[in-house]
C-alpha cells in the first residue's frame, strides 16, 4: 500500500492574521497580473457594465485611446485580489472601501502590481475572535504609473491560542 | 468607423439628463451565479478559498460559499452602468461603499441610484456627476452602498457626434 502522505503533511501557511499588522507596515504583494483583452471583454459582459470604451475598439479610438480600456472596476478588483493573500485571506468579512480614486487609465496589455499599507487596526466590540483592520492599498502599471488608490477595512481573525 | 458614434449609445443619460435628488430603479437585475462569483474571483488572483471551496464551506456557520464583495460591487454597479455611466468618459472615484448583507450563489441583486450632485469638469465637454448606489437582493436586503464620481459627457458636445 502507498504512503498516505496526510499523516505527516505539515500544513503549507498562507495569510497574516491580526497581530501581525503593525500601522505604517509595507505589503508589496505577490505575482502582478497582465490583464488581457478576454478578461476585459468577459468581466464587463458578465457583469453588464456597458460602456463601450470597454469592449468596442473602434469606439474607443474615436475616444482618443490607442483600442479598449479596461473597465476601472476590474482594476479595482484585480488590485484588490492580489492583495488579499498578504492582507485578508486568513479570514474575516470584507467590511467597505472609501476613498477609492483612479488616477489613470488602463488598457489590455497592460500589467497591474499592488502595494498597501497598514494604516489602522483596533478590536472588535462586537466579535472578540477578530479585529478591525484598514489598509491603504495602491495598483501600478508597468511604468510605475499609479493607476489606483483607494483605503480598505476588513474583519481579519485573531491568532488563537496554539496557533 | 462607419455611422455615427452618438447611434452606438443611448440618448437619455448626457450629463444634462442628471438632476441632484432623482432616484432611479435599474430595470434588470442579475442572479449571481456560481460561474459570476468564482469565475471572476479567481480571474483576479483573489486567493481567499472561503469563495471557492465548497467543501470547507460546507461546514462553516454560512454553510455555503461567499461571494467575493469585489464582485457584489461590481454586479450592482454593472447593473447601474448603462444608465449612469454607458456616456462616461472616465470613472473617477468610489467612495463609502459598504458590504452589508453577504451574497451567495443564486442570489438576485437590484440596483438604485440617486443623483447626489452635478458639478462642471476640467473640460467643456464633459461634467462630474456623483451617484448613491445600493443593491438589493431578492428578499429585500441592502447587500451594498456606495457613492461613485463619474465624468459625463455633455449631449451639447458629444449628443450628435
Amino acid at each position: 500500500m502507498s504512503e498516505d502522505l496526510r499523516e505527516a503533511a505539515v500544513r503549507w501557511p498562507k495569510g497574516h492574521q491580526y497581530e501581525d499588522f503593525e500601522p505604517g507596515q509595507v505589503f508589496e504583494h505577490h505575482w502582478g497580473r497582465t490583464v488581457n483583452e478576454g478578461d476585459n471583454s468577459l468581466f464587463s459582459s458578465l457583469t453588464l457594465s456597458y460602456n463601450p470604451l470597454y469592449f468596442n475598439a473602434e469606439f474607443a479610438r474615436e475616444h482618443g485611446h490607442d483600442g479598449l480600456v479596461v473597465n476601472p472596476t476590474l482594476v479595482f478588483v484585480t488590485v484588490f485580489g492580489l492583495s488579499v493573500e498578504d492582507l485578508s485571506e486568513a479570514g474575516g468579512l470584507f467590511l467597505g472601501v472609501d476613498d477609492l480614486s483612479f488616477e489613470s487609465p488602463v488598457h489590455p496589455g497592460d500589467t497591474l502590481t499592488a502595494r498597501s499599507t497598514v494604516v489602522d487596526k483596533r478590536e472588535s466590540d462586537s466579535r472578540p475572535e477578530s479585529g478591525i483592520v484598514t489598509w491603504h492599498t495602491e495598483g501600478f502599471r508597468q511604468d510605475g504609473t499609479r493607476v489606483i488608490q483607494f483605503r480598505r477595512t476588513n474583519l481579519v481573525a485573531r491568532r488563537r491560542e496554539g496557533t | 468607423m462607419p455611422g455615427e458614434l452618438f447611434a452606438l449609445t443611448g440618448s437619455d443619460n448626457y450629463f444634462e439628463d442628471f438632476q441632484p435628488g432623482a432616484v432611479y430603479e435599474h430595470a434588470r437585475g442579475k442572479t449571481v451565479t456560481e460561474m459570476d462569483g468564482v469565475l471572476i474571483c479567481n480571474m483576479v488572483m483573489n486567493t481567499a478559498q472561503g469563495h471557492f471551496n465548497e467543501d470547507i464551506m460546507s461546514r462553516s456557520p454560512q454553510g455555503q460559499r461567499i461571494v467575493f464583495g469585489g464582485v457584489t460591487i461590481a454586479m450592482v454597479i454593472g447593473l447601474a452602468m448603462q444608465d449612469t455611466g454607458e456616456q462616461a468618459l472616465a470613472e473617477l472615484a468610489l467612495d463609502q461603499v459598504r458590504l452589508r448583507t453577504p451574497v451567495f450563489h443564486g442570489d438576485t441583486l437590484y440596483a438604485y441610484s440617486k443623483v447626489l450632485d452635478v458639478a462642471d469638469a476640467d473640460r467643456p465637454d464633459a461634467g462630474v456627476v456623483s451617484f448613491l448606489h445600493q443593491g438589493y437582493n431578492q428578499d429585500g436586503k441592502l447587500v451594498f452602498e456606495g457613492e461613485r464620481r463619474v465624468l459625463v459627457k455633455r449631449r451639447s458636445h458629444w449628443g450628435e457626434r
